[in-house]
Order: C-alpha cells, then structure tokens, then sequence
C-alpha cells in the first residue's frame, strides 16, 4: 500500500527535472537540509519534494525501523546468519554516555582496550618501544587487509593535519596486499632495528595478513637472528582471537583484543584504529569516538525526518529503488579524503550487496547500487565527462569541510593554501550545481551544437563539515554506518555478514596447490600429490586450465 | 674602572669575579631567581673550582657588589657585561634602551652572552650612537672556569670601534700580558667563530662515537684506535673520548642553536645534523648494552647510576646523558639509584621525589643490590673503585663503563661483565 503511493508518487516526480524542482521552489534548501553537530546534510539537490519524505518515513515505519534500532542498540544478535550482535557503536560509548549499557561489563572491556592501547601509543611517542637492540621503533607497519587496512589507513590519511609531533620521529606505513609487493618496497627503505608491525586481522587466519606478516618475521629474523625476543619487541597483534595471535607468537603484552561482535568493516573505532591513535594520539583518538558516538546518540533519538542517518538512507532507496539508479559516485573535494571512496565503497556494498531477505528469502528488488569514487577535483580529469554526458543515471555524495588551512602556525603559506581550499570548495558547488541544472544553470541559455549540451538532472547530496576534525570525521563515519544498517532494514537484509567474500578464498587455496605443485618431482609424497593435483585440474573449467597451463609454460623456462 | 655585569649566568659571575679580583669596582646586576637569592646569601649558585673562594674574597674587600638587574648603573658606570642566558635576547635590548637613556661620554657594552648570530648588531642599533656594543664570546670550560677567564688561550673580540677596542684591552690587560691573546673582528665573525668552535668540538667526539660503534660491530677495543688517531699531529687528543654522550648547557645548546640557526637561514648544515643524531643515539648506548645483556626484560631490575652532571667537576645537568638514561631505564620499569659528587640536588630539584628514582650519598650505597652499574660521568672518585666491595653488594656484578675510564681485562678478572664504549 504505501510501496503503490510511493510508486504513484514517483511517477508523478520522474519526469520533473530537478531545475524545474527549484525554479518551482526557490527555498527547497530550506526545507531540504539538515544541520546536525559539526554535519550539515543539504539533500535539496535530490530528485525528491517534501512530500516524498512524508511518504519513505511511512514506509521505515513498515518496516519497523524503531524496532531494529532497538535491537541493534540493546545488543540483540541483529546478525543472524552468524549469531551476533552487531555492537561496534559500543565501541564509542562511554559509561557515562547517552547510551544504556545492554550487557554488564561491556563498556568496561572496551575502556581497558582503550587503556592497553594508550598504554602503547605513549611509550612509542615517548620513543620508548625498543627494538630487540635496544634502538628506539620509529617506524611502524600495519600489516591487515580489508577494515584491518581500509579503516586505519583512510582515518590516519583524513586527520593528518591532527599528527601530534613526537620524542623522535615516528612515521606509518600500511601493507595489504597479498602479492607483496607493497611490503618488498617497503623494506628495502626500513632499517629491521627501528621497525615494528602491528598484524591487524579480526580472525588472525586472514591469508592475505598471515603472509606478510610472515614475510615480515623472516626480514627481521636473517637480520636480528632467531632468538624470540625479535618477535617480542617488533610486533603487536590486534585481533578477535587471542589464542590465534599467541600460537602466531604474539606476545602477551602486546596483544590487543577486539570482539566478536564489531564486524571487520566497522572495526577502525575498536584497537584496530591503533595506526589513527599513534598518528593523532589518544586524545585526538577519543574524540573521534565522541564524534561516532555524538552521531549514534543522533540516531537513536531523531525522529525520522531530522535524523541525518535516516534521510541518507531514505535517499538512497529512493534513487535506487523508485527512481532505478543504480550508480553512485562518492566525491569528497578534500584529498585528505583520500580514501574515503574505498572505506565507503566496502562499508556499502560490503553490508548491502545482498539478494536474500533476513528470513532467507530471495529478493525481487535491488538492494546497495554500485558504489565507486575519488577525490573530487581528480575525478573531474577522470570519470565526470561521464556524469555530465554519458547515459547513466549517478547520484553523487559531495562531501566537502566548509573551512580548512586557517591555524596561525603556518602563517606564510597558509595564505595561498586557503585559497586552494576556496578553489575545492568552488568545484564543489560548481560541479553539484551543472550536474542537477545542466544548461539551466548558465545565465543566458545559448542554443549549443549537441555535443556541447548538458542534460543535467543528475540527483546528488552535499555534506559538509564545518571542519574536518576527529570529532567530525567520526560523525561522518557513523552516520554512514548507520544509514547503511536503515537501508539494511528497509531492504530486510542482514547487512552484518559477508558469505559472498568466503568461497572465493577457499578455492584459491585449492587452485595454489595447482600452481605449488612439481610433476617431475622424484619424492614419492610429491608425487602422490601430483596425482591428486591432476585430478584436481580436470574437474576445473576449461578457462582456468587453460590459464594454469600457460603459467606453467613461463615457468618451465625457469 | 666601574663595571656592570648583567646576568646570572656562570659567565656573568666569573667575569664579575675576575674583573673585581684584578682592581675593577665590579657591579654584578641578576634578574630576580634563584641565583639572586643565593647570592644575597653568600652562597655560591655554582659548584665551580674557585669560584665560591674568588666570589667572597672581592666581595669582603668591597670590589665586588650584587645589585638589582631592573636598577640604573652608578654615575662612574659606563661599561656593561652582558652575560645573560641564551634565550633573554629581548631583556638584552631592554637593557641596552635603558642604559641609552642614561647620559654618559661613551657607553662600552661587552656582549658575552651566547645569543644567535647578528645579534650584537642588533643592540647596538637599540643602543644608538651613544656609544659601542662589542662581542666577546664566552668559551669559557665549565671545571676551569675561573683558571680560563684569567689565562685564556686567545680572546675573540668582535669590534667595529677603535676606541672600544682599546678599553676592551685596557680592561683585559692583566689577563692578556703573555702576549696579545686578542684575535679581533667584526662582532658578526666572533659570534660564528664561537659557535664554529662548538661546532667542530661536537662534531669531533660525535666522529669519535660513530667509530666506537662500528668497533663494537668489528669486536676491535677503541681506545688504542682513539690513542693512535689523537697521535697524529694534525689532530691531537682533545675532544676524542668516545662516551655516552656530550651535554651541557654551553656545547650541546649551542651546537643545536647553530644547526637550527643554520636551518632557518636555509642554509642547514646536514653535518652538524648528523652530529647532533649521533649524540642523541650516544646518550643511549649504555642502555642498549644493558637491554641486551639481560635479553629485554629489564622490568623490575635496580640500576646504579655512577655520575649524573654532564662532566666531572660540575653540578649541573643540563641536557646531560644521564636524562636520556634514566627516562629509558623508567620506561622499563626499572629502579635507578643514583650517586653524584654535587648534581644530586639539581636531579631532586629536575625530577622531584619517585619511588623509582634513589639518590644516595654513598657511590657504593647506590650499588647496593644492584643489576648492573652504570658509569656516566667520570668524576676522579670513581676511577679506582673496590671491585671486590662492589661485587659482594651488587645483586649481579655488570658493570658498564659509559666513559672507557676502566680496564676491561682487570674489571672482568674481578668476576664482571663489562661493556664500555666500542669495547
């Protein structure tokens, strides 16, 4: 029922361009934007009239969004396919925070993480983590991959300008890729002595991790030999599995612990952002929490219409579900948002690419768009010609601080800087605004050849922050979280788990084998295997062998 | 003559002192603190040879008066040292603007203090034409202070005035008879030259600390290295001891004043970068060789620290070795007892009261139970002690040598375990 008047409505809006839309009403902002803490959300350029909300606040209600934010906020396993709760806003609660505690003890055993991991972050400012000679560590590598490299990778880039300076020198480097090859550049530029990796993995069996980290362990044992205090001063584990990290060797001290139920793309607030807290440290770290926990606060108490997490998601089923888009760039014009696109990119499509209900389900209607980006002004040398000419449909989140360089310390260049910054901003505005007019926005409507029109009508959301502070960073990042659980809702999905990504490894495992193995080995086991192998490869596609074959060719030679 | 002498430095005393020692109605003004109230007590605020004696001497025969750093000079006053801490550059003009608006014939200023290059330009443009400011940079040896005011090897004067010269050397003749000690020039020159000297002196034990490391790595003792190398006429023994570290107010202060100074004007020095890093690393060096002897664990271990002044024969320890030292060894949850003919006092007043921070006044009081003794300044009591003594109260017998002043085959025929410096 309220599907069929939303479907009615949209009819009636599909063919309205959004320049009409503000030629109809020249104070649509006014009445389509949100102003919440450091965040203010100006949907105004979406293809959508207040009476649009009225109708997608119905329809949360059907799907009983109170209900789930309940859950979700008292602990209840919202997780079903893996049987847990879904709690990484515990992550940021405090004690004495806005949020009641659903299980006793629970902010406790976050508070001493927090505690174990300033206890670190001090002693590597102080420049007092020693390497197994006794050198002070002024290099450290986060070793994970996925949200173990994602999360403290874009948060550390984004809150850069908030590095505190340190005894000595103390700089960062992130390794994930299984290939290596970040890691073997990496440690040609590192001296074995003053380094120290942190092997981030929620599970610590993540293939990817494992095989760095022990890339890693051999560097640092043909240079510093084998006595194990080589491991016991150069690494640090952060993981869900505390046995695991210890049967790595992980020593005692220097395991930090996470849990079970904060999923692996929701883990930057938990020890896993350890990178982000000895970039910025622990205060800065803090309020970056504060920051998530201001916007969870938010949430759980905003009536649909003012809650900016909700609007986000209400927005966003709209584009998708009733106006069949199924594209949506991610465009901050800030480069310290480097990586945003990426974080965001899994945080979505990770959660919401899903095609089986709660109640298992299959779905008859599309669930999380595709979802890509990069920094706005490059993006504007790459992919726009497409947004502004092409024939696809794309809604764009424009994510932009209002104000930037304005610190009196870097007094002489902070002039010219700023005036950078006005130039990004000025893209911004620019680009949101050709993209929803099209021609309309030209003062004089010239007529133009064809290939130089702009057909405009290209629905997109503005964020701005006042600064793009911790505080404000972790209220951007969970209002994004908590705009993907509400459309979790809406769609009836489990946006928690994440089968499509398990099978994948597993048979690669099998296929390694295949490229491992020597027929013309004279050992018998290796023969044995050899025999199994072949019969492995016969089962596969005739693709697949037809790739192995070549690799094994190139090899021969070798 | 009548002299003024403003500041609380050891410079300003000394100057004070050896100007009223040589007939010279001295004036010594110092800024509100510590060092005033010290002196309106008859105490000495430095443990300088010589320096208490020479102060109460030409005090008790009225040569030698301390006054208030804000009050004017008397009438007869027209020269003025000043001998203020490196960072008062702002108080120097302060002084200077005021001393302009007193009338006199000519006004000497003898700038002494350790300020950044130019600066003594600088004041005598807030001075006007109303007289001369003069450079005469201190290089003054904290231990032979006071022996090195009144027998310097050369004296740097940086002057454009004749006439300021010439009452420069008149006030500084009984020290300068030998022969003519003066090397002048303009004050820019002498303020580089002094810390050109400091620069070279850094750079050479920093050499020094970089060979003592690649002798660890080779297992070859250095000091026959460092006796063969200081035997060469063309660079002789001074400044080769490798340690753990120089410090001190004057040579590491100013070396890092030089590098940033040098920085600053675009220039850098990647030289004296490095000499500066080395020396950092060097302060730890003892810590490293006790982090490996007991294989990492160094929580709960007591560690006794021998010498805590930055060189023998003063109290102080400013950016001594020993401060890089003790924050390392805390960091690791050790206990330091700390024994130091005279810097004990400053190290209360540095860190305070700790439960892992123990200052005795027994060198073998503080080697009681301990895991290892630490050598770090090598004041003359330490240099023969009783090792038999030593090894019954300490808890294990390591003994490190952060100045090579032992013999490391008679240290371990007693049962030690020794390390020193690229030994």
């Amino acid at each position: 029922m309220i599907w069929d008047n939303l479907q009615q409505h949209a009819d009636t809006l599909r063919g309205r361009h959004l320049a009409d839309l503000f030629a109809d009403d020249p104070l649509r902002f006014h009445s389509l934007h949100r102003q919440v803490g450091p965040l203010l959300f100006d949907f105004s350029k979406q293809r959508l009239t207040t009476e649009t909300l009225a109708l997608l606040a119905e329809f949360a209600d059907a799907r009983d969004l109170r209900g789930w934010i309940d859950r979700l906020f008292a602990g209840e396993k919202v997780n079903g396919t893996e049987n847990r709760a879904a709690m990484h806003w515990a992550l940021r609660a405090r004690a004495e925070g806005h949020i009641p505690e659903p299980v006793a003890g629970l902010f406790g055993e976050v508070a001493d993480q927090l505690q174990r991991m300033e206890r670190i972050v001090n002693k590597l400012h102080a420049g007092q983590w020693r390497g197994v000679t006794g050198e002070v560590i002024t290099d450290v590598v986060n070793i994970g991959v996925g949200g173990s490299d994602l999360g403290p990778l874009m948060v550390s880039r984004a809150l850069e300008d908030y590095q505190v300076s340190t005894a000595q020198p103390l700089n960062l480097h992130f390794v994930s890729s299984m290939d290596g090859s970040q890691l073997s550049h990496l440690l040609r530029m590192l001296r074995p002595q003053n380094t120290l990796f942190i092997i981030s993995s929620k599970s610590f069996t993540t293939v990817d991790t494992l095989y760095n980290a022990n890339t890693a362990r051999s560097w640092l044992r043909d240079a510093l030999g084998r006595d194990p205090a080589v491991v016991d001063c150069h690494f640090l584990g952060v993981s869900a599995s505390d046995t695991k990290m210890a049967e790595w060797g992980i020593h005692e001290d220097n395991r930090l612990r996470f849990w079970e139920w904060v999923g692996g793309r929701f883990s930057v607030w938990s020890a896993i952002g350890l990178p982000v807290a000895l970039s910025i440290g622990m205060g800065a770290f803090r309020d970056f929490l504060a920051g998530g926990h201001f916007m969870d606060t938010h949430f759980r108490n905003a009536a649909w219409l003012d809650n900016v997490p909700v609007l986000m998601a209400l927005t966003g089923l709209w584009n998708t579900n009733l106006l069949g888009i199924s594209a949506q760039a991610i465009l901050p014009y800030d480069a310290r948002l480097k990586y945003l696109p990426s974080y965001l990119e899994q945080l979505e499509m990770e959660s919401n690419g899903k095609s089986v209900t709660r109640d298992g389900e299959p779905v008859d209607y599309s669930t999380s768009p595709v979802i890509w980006g990069e920094v706005g002004p490059n993006a504007q040398h790459a992919f726009y010609q497409l947004l502004h000419q092409g024939t696809q449909v794309v809604t764009c989140d424009f994510i932009v601080p209002a104000m930037r360089y304005h610190e009196t310390d870097r007094a002489q260049v902070t002039g010219t800087l700023s005036g950078q910054h006005e130039l990004a901003l000025a893209n911004c505005l620019a680009q949101s605004r050709l993209l929803a007019l099209g021609e309309a926005a030209l003062p004089q409507r010239e007529q133009m050849p064809f290939y130089k029109r702009y057909k405009g009508n290209q629905p997109s959301s503005t964020l701005m922050l006042d600064e793009l502070t911790p505080f404000g960073l972790g209220a951007l990042l969970a209002a994004y979280e908590h705009k993907v659980f509400t459309q979790a809702v809406l769609w009836q999905i489990n946006p928690f788990d994440q089968w499509g990504v398990e099978l994948g490894k597993k048979i690669a495992l099998e296929t390694l084998s295949l490229i491992h193995s020597r027929e013309d080995s004279d050992d018998i086991s290796e023969q044995m295997l050899a025999t199994r192998s072949a019969a492995l490869r016969d089962s596969m596609d005739g693709s697949t062998v037809g790739l192995l074959d070549f690799i094994k060719q190139q090899r021969r030679g070798f | 003559m009548h002299i003024d002498v403003y500041g609380s430095t050891l410079c300003a005393l000394v100057t004070a002192g050896t100007l009223a020692s040589t007939g010279h109605q001295v004036t010594l003004r110092v800024p509100e603190g510590d060092v005033a109230g010290q002196l309106e007590r008859n105490e000495c605020p430095f443990r300088e040879p010589g320096l208490p004696e020479l102060l109460s001497e030409q005090r008790a025969a009225k040569r030698l008066k301390v006054g208030r750093l804000v009050d004017a000079p008397a009438t007869p006053v027209s020269t003025v040292f000043l001998a203020l801490e490196l960072d008062d550059v702002e108080l120097a003009h302060d002084i200077v603007a005021r001393l302009a608006d007193l009338k006199r014939q000519f006004w000497l200023l003898v700038n002494q203090s350790s300020f950044p290059v130019g600066t003594t330009d600088k004041l005598q443009q807030t001075l006007g034409d109303v007289g001369a400011v003069v450079s005469l940079p201190d290089l003054l040896q904290e231990g032979v202070a006071v022996q090195s005011f009144m027998r310097p090897p050369q004296l740097l004067l940086g002057s454009n005035d004749p006439y300021a010269e010439s009452l420069v050397r008149e006030i500084l003749r009984p020290v300068s008879r030998l022969r003519d000690q003066f090397l002048v020039m303009t004050p820019k020159q002498a303020e580089f030259s002094k810390f050109a000297v400091m620069g070279m002196l850094a750079t050479r034990v920093s050499f020094m600390n970089d060979m003592a490391s690649l002798a660890d790595a080779l297992e070859v003792d250095i000091e026959p290295v460092r006796q063969a190398v200081g035997a060469d006429p063309r660079i002789g023994q001074a400044y080769l001891y490798p340690g753990c570290g120089f410090g001190g107010p004057s040579l590491s202060r100013n070396v890092m004043d030089l590098a940033s100074t040098l920085a600053s004007s675009g220039v850098g020095s990647e030289l004296l970068d490095q000499v500066l890093r080395i020396n950092e690393r060097q302060k730890e060096v003892m810590f490293r060789k006790l982090w490996r002897h007991y294989h990492t664990r160094l929580e709960g271990k007591v560690v006794a620290i021998w010498g805590a002044a930055f060189k023998p024969g003063t109290g102080r320890i400013d950016n001594a070795p020993v401060l890089r030292l003790l924050e390392a060894l805390w960091a690791q949850e050790v206990t330091v007892r700390v024994h130091d003919p005279q810097a004990l006092p400053v190290l209360h007043q540095h860190y305070g009261t700790r439960d892992d921070l123990v200052l005795c006044e027994d060198a073998y009081d503080a080697a009681r139970d301990a895991d290892a003794l630490i050598l770090v300044t090598e004041w003359k009591q330490y240099w023969n002690p009783d090792l038999v003594r030593l090894k019954t109260l300490m808890r294990a017998p390591v003994l490190l040598d952060g100045r090579n002043i032992y013999d490391p085959q008679f240290v371990r025929r007693h049962g030690f375990a020794y390390y020193g410096v690229g030994r």
